[in-house]
């Protein structure tokens, strides 16, 4: 059960059309594909999608599930909208409601386990271990686990465990954390306890609804077995404009492992028949992810272009992020910044700051949103969100 | 038009020994193209981007690369329950021989052809890199009343290629004579290889070359019925080229180098598909030079590469050299290897430190899966 409902707010104009998990990630996936493809390479192939804010982007997206082989006779992927009924239904009042609300559609498939997944990280896992240890330890709940600094303990839930991996204790952003294994919102749930406390939750008026402030501590208060499954490779939680653009250059960073063409472990996605891409003669492209569908014609560097970008002579992109269909027109300069899909940087027009030349005060990344013009010799300075097209000669 | 008015009809096997070892162990139609395509995509593409939904694929022999590269249509979305793509192979039979000709071909799609219940049926060859746009011919087709309409382009006729067909034209595009004398040096108007038909007519045509052991069906029944028929031409004024011979394909894709020949060819009011390999994005490291190169998805270049095609998945290691070359899929370069005028077919590997130079005039071409 994959939660693609999320708002994703603090990415801001990127989020304002598209659900999160449909935010496109580096040059030619989506955020949902890294879940979706676990799912199909760990052996899962009935997956319930839980969809509620903008879904139509991701509804279109997942389509049938055919590029994550999903699309099956029995099973497959299913997308799963709030509805209404006689009892209540509704929007989905949180994760743990969300799932209570589905209850039936997993009873369909009588199920022994129950993975809860969410649609806002980037990693590669192989849930089938997971559950394999789920199994062997007999727990009525297993949460995955990575084990961070004490300093980015205070910003997730942190799991106090012993020394064999049972949980006593779960903490949210606690101000002096106990421990440093942070959830990772991947829960494997026995069917039989996963319905009992979605059922007894869903009965507490003051209840938020959620797993991991609800159902978690109500299973520890109930004396059940829940354990840590450790997780030890790349995992990025890509909910903010900085750790979005972050996991992109890992991309690039080769002391980072996260191939994503790897044989053992694809990462599908729906792609569209674009071109190959072309390096002209005058273009200087270095420490670059770039695309099927790009036509270069300038300078990049320590950059990910999506499906066909266009770079004109003489523009520049630098330490960005450029989405499909954009369009960089000549002298342009785009430095740390998202460019998100077609927009139309103009002649000469300047984005965004390098922090060693304004200074690390107050700089941050710069974004713009999807289908607006930079006008000709605009300037856009670092740290900015952009919702409206931005006229010729213009500063913000 | 109802969805199924139209059927097209792809041959396979036109032209296979004109590409020497690359026609080896594929046929024609599964040559690779272009870093990502194979040959057959640019006519599947074309059929389908004319809204035709039902596909016969015309296979003789050494198909299997051709069967592994279409699968059931998907990738055209031609995996339908009405129509899709229809594998015509050969099958054992009592008076089982090699096709002799296009008749003998025809002939074999017999079943299809009957079966079809479309209208009108579009003739294609499996080889045609060009992106055509058939809707428009068909269109033509209807409104000029035509028996047969024949695709044409004006240019240097592309020599070697069996059964070409060299126009005369009577009163606007009625063609009046069909030729195959190739003396003539000069431009000249020659098929491309893209005939429409009415489906009754093919049917009749064809049962009446095989009661009269007719082999050709250029030659023997469109160049002998040009005054009984009323056969049309259709110009296709945009980049064209029928492969026959290494030379050519090798200047095809340095053709596509020019922004003006993709933008014809990648045209994406109609896209050329191609099967799909979830490959992740190029990468580009620190010290690659690029330069004037056309690149598919998922390589990973960190030396030079100057005026060359590179299919997915190829590797340019550290200090390695690329000049003037064509490398396909999962061709690996070594650290500081140093190649220029090589044709690599797939998965080849050059080892660290090899040159390996050709000329303009005498290319190396390095067989499949070969490793130096």
């Amino acid at each position: 059960m994959l939660l693609a409902g999320g708002q994703g707010s603090r990415l801001g104009v990127l989020t304002s059309k598209i659900a999160k998990p449909a935010v496109p990630y580096g040059g030619k996936y989506r955020i949902i594909d890294f879940p979706l493809s676990n799912c199909a390479n760990s052996g899962i192939d009935t997956v319930g999608i839980l969809t509620q804010y903008k879904p139509l982007e991701l509804n279109d997206y997942v389509g049938s599930g055919k590029p994550w082989d999903l699309d099956r006779s029995d099973g497959g992927v299913h997308i799963l909208p709030p509805y209404q009924g006689l009892s209540g239904e509704g929007w989905y009042k949180g994760t743990a409601n969300a799932i209570y609300q589905n209850l039936e559609f997993i009873a369909r498939y009588d199920p022994e386990y129950v993975v809860i997944l969410s649609g806002d990280h980037i990693y590669k896992m192989d849930y089938s271990k997971m559950v394999n240890q789920h199994i062997k330890d007999g727990a009525a709940c297993t949460i995955a686990v990575l084990d961070v600094s004490l300093e980015e303990a205070t910003r997730f839930g942190i799991m106090n465990t012993h020394e064999d991996g049972t949980i006593y204790e779960f903490e949210e952003k606690p101000a002096k954390p106990k421990s440093t294994l942070a959830s990772m919102g991947i829960y494997v749930f026995s069917w039989d306890k996963l319905k009992y406390y979605l059922t007894e939750d869903e009965a507490n008026p003051d209840s938020s609804n959620d797993f991991g402030k609800n159902i978690i501590p109500a299973m520890l208060n109930a004396g059940e077995l829940l354990k840590v499954y450790r997780f030890n490779d790349y995992w990025k939680d890509v909910g903010t404009v900085d750790s979005l653009w972050e996991a992109n250059l890992d991309l690039l960073n080769p002391k980072i492992d996260l191939n994503l063409s790897d044989r053992n472990w694809k990462v599908y996605s729906r792609s569209n028949s674009q071109p190959p891409q072309y390096v002209s003669g005058d273009a200087k492209v270095e420490n670059s992810l770039v695309t099927d569908g790009c036509e270069i014609y300038g300078n990049l560097d320590y950059s990910v272009l999506f499906e066909n970008v266009t770079v004109e002579e003489g523009a520049s992109v630098e330490y960005s992020l450029v989405m499909p269909g954009a369009v960089i027109k000549k002298g342009a300069k785009v430095r740390y910044s998202i460019i998100a899909e077609n927009v139309v940087v103009d002649e000469n027009a300047d984005i965004g700051g390098d922090p060693a030349v304004v200074g690390t005060e107050g700089w941050g990344i710069t974004v713009v949103g999807e289908n607006l013009t930079i006008g000709k010799n605009a300037k856009v300075s670092a740290n900015k969100m952009i919702t409206e097209n931005v006229k010729e000669g213009e500063e913000i | 038009m109802r969805a199924t008015a139209v059927s097209g009809l792809v041959f396979a096997n036109a032209n296979d020994k004109l590409l020497k070892k690359l026609t080896e162990n594929r046929s024609m139609a599964s040559v690779p193209f272009g870093s990502r395509y194979r040959l057959i995509d640019f006519s599947l593409s074309n059929l389908v981007n004319a809204g035709i939904t039902n596909v016969g694929l015309i296979t003789t022999g050494n198909y299997r690369s051709l069967m592994d590269h279409v699968s059931n249509g998907i990738y055209w979305d031609l995996d339908r329950k009405n129509g899709g793509l229809h594998i015509l192979a050969p099958y054992m039979a009592s008076d089982i021989r090699r096709f002799r000709g296009t008749v003998d071909a025809l002939n074999a799609a017999t079943d299809f052809i009957e079966r079809c219940e479309s209208d009108y049926i579009v003739l294609c060859a499996g080889d045609i890199l060009a992106n055509v746009d058939v809707s428009d011919v068909i269109n033509t087709h209807i409104e000029s009343q035509a028996d047969i309409t024949l695709v044409y382009h004006k240019g240097m006729l592309p020599v070697n290629r069996a059964d070409a067909m060299v126009f005369t034209f009577g009163e606007s595009t009625n063609i009046k004579n069909i030729s195959f004398d190739y003396s003539n040096e000069s431009e000249q108007y020659y098929g491309i290889g893209i005939t429409v038909i009415a489906r009754e007519l093919l049917s009749k045509l064809v049962r009446d070359a095989v009661e009269k052991d007719l082999e050709s069906f250029n030659r023997d029944i469109l160049a002998k019925k040009v005054n009984e028929l009323k056969i049309m031409g259709y110009e296709h004024k945009e980049f064209i080229t029928l492969m026959n011979g290494t030379d050519t394909y090798y200047n095809a894709h340095m053709a596509l180098l020019d922004s003006n020949v993709r933008k014809e060819l990648f045209n994406p009011e109609r896209p050329i598909y191609t099967k799909t390999r979830d490959d992740m994005p190029t990468r580009y490291g620190v010290e690659a030079d690029v330069k004037n190169s056309l690149i598919g998805n998922g390589c990973v270049i960190d030396g030079v590469v100057k005026n060359s095609i590179l299919a997915r998945g190829v590797k340019v290691g550290k200090g390695a050299v690329v000049e003037n070359c064509i490398l396909m899929q999962e061709t690996r370069v070594g650290t500081d290897a140093k190649i220029s005028n090589v044709i690599a077919d797939k998965n080849v590997t050059i080892g660290e430190d090899m040159v390996i130079k050709g000329t303009t005039e005498k290319r190396v071409f390095i067989n499949k899966n070969e490793i130096i």
